[in-house]
């Protein structure tokens, strides 16, 4: 006998995600039938506000997409800036951005582990990484002077120099992450309720993530190895020596994996960067925010977060203000098209592991 | 790599005639077509010349010339070069042909830009509401938008906050406390 299908209305607040997202799932029984991604609680018309405001006065709302990685819109949306106007970037602003970037990627990865653990019941994992996650803010204090948003990686370079003793730190930091990095694996791939829940479970299949647009984890999950850093260098990810991890399989176990080995290479790369470091300039001034003004034209330019791709597309019309700014995140095809359709099939209660593992961030979605 | 990219070049121009192509350093190609080869160029670099991935779609609103110019960037992970395919559309009527068909995430941009340009997709099958709830009027993110008016209209003051008053004039009323002169000149 066929059972009656009932709708039910997963958020918009829950644990799966950082944002208000709600998915409307058609359920029979425990499974989804149907699952239609509904938007538009955290609509901050951050893109509409941009074009009001000078492109510095713009950069630093631009920088609040993304609560658990601001970085990567930094510094994505100072590349394309610099592209448009050809202005240069000092050697050793681009080795202190990718070491930035990296420790804002080890950061996400601290609170994916907190999620995905979290969603499955798992909630020490979260208690672990997001009280470590506090060593990497501490460092970002020092650095920046803010702790979740920085505002740190503008057109031109950088905002400051390292402080003094600041390698040092970070190197210290990265040995206790290294040895901490054990334990958290432990806990979660070790934990007989994780590997159950999570393999064969939110399965996405190889040719539509290739046909669909997923990147990042999500591709590099079915077995494709795709990474911007490698395939479309920036900065100084050319003259650094990492793997790209891949994993078969597809489901969540297989993105668990290619995160966590993500993290040990960002901890190699975190090293390396502090090793090669030239002395130098890191800041390439840039003239009077409100004179700044940037010849007519459009750029875009990409960087790989935990997610995946984001862009930023920047079009100018020769004025001091921004015509449009634009960005493109992970989650806009990853929590709609991609999510609708994995969903299907797979039971309620995995709905927020699954995404959380698809790198599910509604501020992107909505900007 | 301008081996490469001068063969792409000549492949399209040889294709579609409309195409006009402008040069950028680096691993990037543009091309300008009109709004009616949209569909088939995108299909043409998708499945003949590797061009799979469809990294953003984005749309600008070129107010002064009449004109919205929407912009398709694709990316081929093999030739490892980006292109750039823009068209532009009349702004009192902007109508084009949706491309879910060949990138199903196209959708998701369509439906965007449907809601904050106001431009319409032939074919493009789904709800009307994607960001915002029940919109009536001009479409928010047109340059001609008046941001300050709808603010204006939909917004309001809390009672009591109407004289923006400095807090702490408000504050030093209410407790007596003396304010000494290094702070006043702070003072609104």
């Amino acid at each position: 006998m066929r059972e009656k299908a009932t709708t039910l209305y997963l958020g918009p607040q829950h644990p799966g995600i950082t944002g208000n997202m709600m998915v409307r799932l058609k359920v029979e029984g425990d499974t989804i039938v149907k699952a239609t991604t509904e938007v538009g609680y955290l609509h901050r018309a951050f893109e509409k506000l941009a074009e009001k405001r000078n492109w510095l006065q713009t950069f630093t709302i631009l920088c609040r997409f993304c609560v658990p990685e601001p970085d990567p819109v930094e510094e994505s949306y100072a590349r394309a800036v610099e592209l448009l106007e050809g202005r240069e970037v000092p050697e050793r602003a681009k080795y202190i951005r990718v070491l930035v970037l990296e420790l804002a990627r080890l950061s996400s990865f601290m609170l994916w582990y907190g999620g995905q653990g979290g969603s499955l019941g798992l909630y020490t994992l979260g208690q672990w990484t997001v009280g470590d996650r506090n060593y990497i803010l501490d460092l970002f204090e020092e650095l920046t002077g803010g702790r979740v948003y920085h505002m740190y990686i503008w057109p031109g370079g950088v905002r400051r120099d390292l402080p003094e003793g600041f390698a040092d730190k970070v190197l210290k930091t990265m040995d206790y992450f290294e040895k901490r990095l054990v334990d958290y694996n432990s806990l979660l791939f070790d934990n007989a309720i994780f590997q159950k829940r999570a393999k064969g479970v939110g399965i996405v299949d190889k040719n539509k993530a290739l046909e669909w647009g997923a990147v990042g984890p999500v591709l590099r999950g079915c077995g494709i190895h795709s990474d911007i850093r490698i395939d479309d260098p920036y900065e100084v990810y050319d003259k650094l020596n990492f793997v790209v991890p891949t994993a078969e399989g597809g489901d969540i176990w297989a993105r668990a994996l290619v995160r966590q080995e993500e993290m040990r290479q960002s901890i190699s790369i975190i090293r390396q960067v502090i090793e090669k470091m030239p002395s130098g300039d890191y800041y390439n001034k840039i003239p009077n925010p409100q004179k700044w003004t940037i010849p007519k034209g459009d750029a875009y330019a990409r960087t790989e977060a935990i997610r995946g791709e984001i862009g930023f597309y920047v079009a100018s019309d020769g004025s001091n203000k921004p015509r449009r700014a634009h960005m493109r995140g992970a989650a806009y095809v990853h929590a709609v098209t991609l999510l609708e359709d994995v969903l299907k099939g797979e039971n309620i209660a995995d709905v927020s592991a699954i995404m959380n593992s698809l790198g599910t961030c509604p501020p992107e979605i909505e900007r | 790599m301008e081996e490469i990219k001068s063969k792409i070049i000549e492949r399209i121009k040889a294709n579609f005639s409309d195409a006009k192509n402008k040069s950028y350093p680096g691993d990037r190609i543009d091309f300008s077509v009109n709004k009616e080869t949209i569909p088939s160029i995108l299909f043409y670099l998708k499945d003949e010349m590797g061009f799979k991935h469809l990294s953003h779609i984005t749309c600008v609103d070129w107010l002064e010339e009449n004109e919205f110019e929407v912009i398709f960037i694709i990316w081929s992970p093999l030739e490892k070069l980006k292109v750039f395919v823009r068209t532009r559309l009349d702004r009192d009527n902007p109508v084009m042909d949706n491309i879910d068909v060949i990138w199903r995430q196209a959708h998701t941009y369509e439906r965007e830009m449907r809601e904050m340009f106001g431009i319409q997709f032939n074919g493009l099958e789904a709800p009307q509401d994607f960001l915002l709830e029940d919109w009536e009027g001009m479409p928010p993110m047109r340059r001609d938008f008046d941001t300050e008016g709808y603010a204006a209209e939909t917004f309001f003051e809390r009672p009591g906050r109407e004289d923006a008053k400095d807090v702490r004039e408000i504050l030093t009323e209410r407790s007596g406390e003396i304010v000494p002169d290094f702070a006043k000149k702070y003072s609104r």
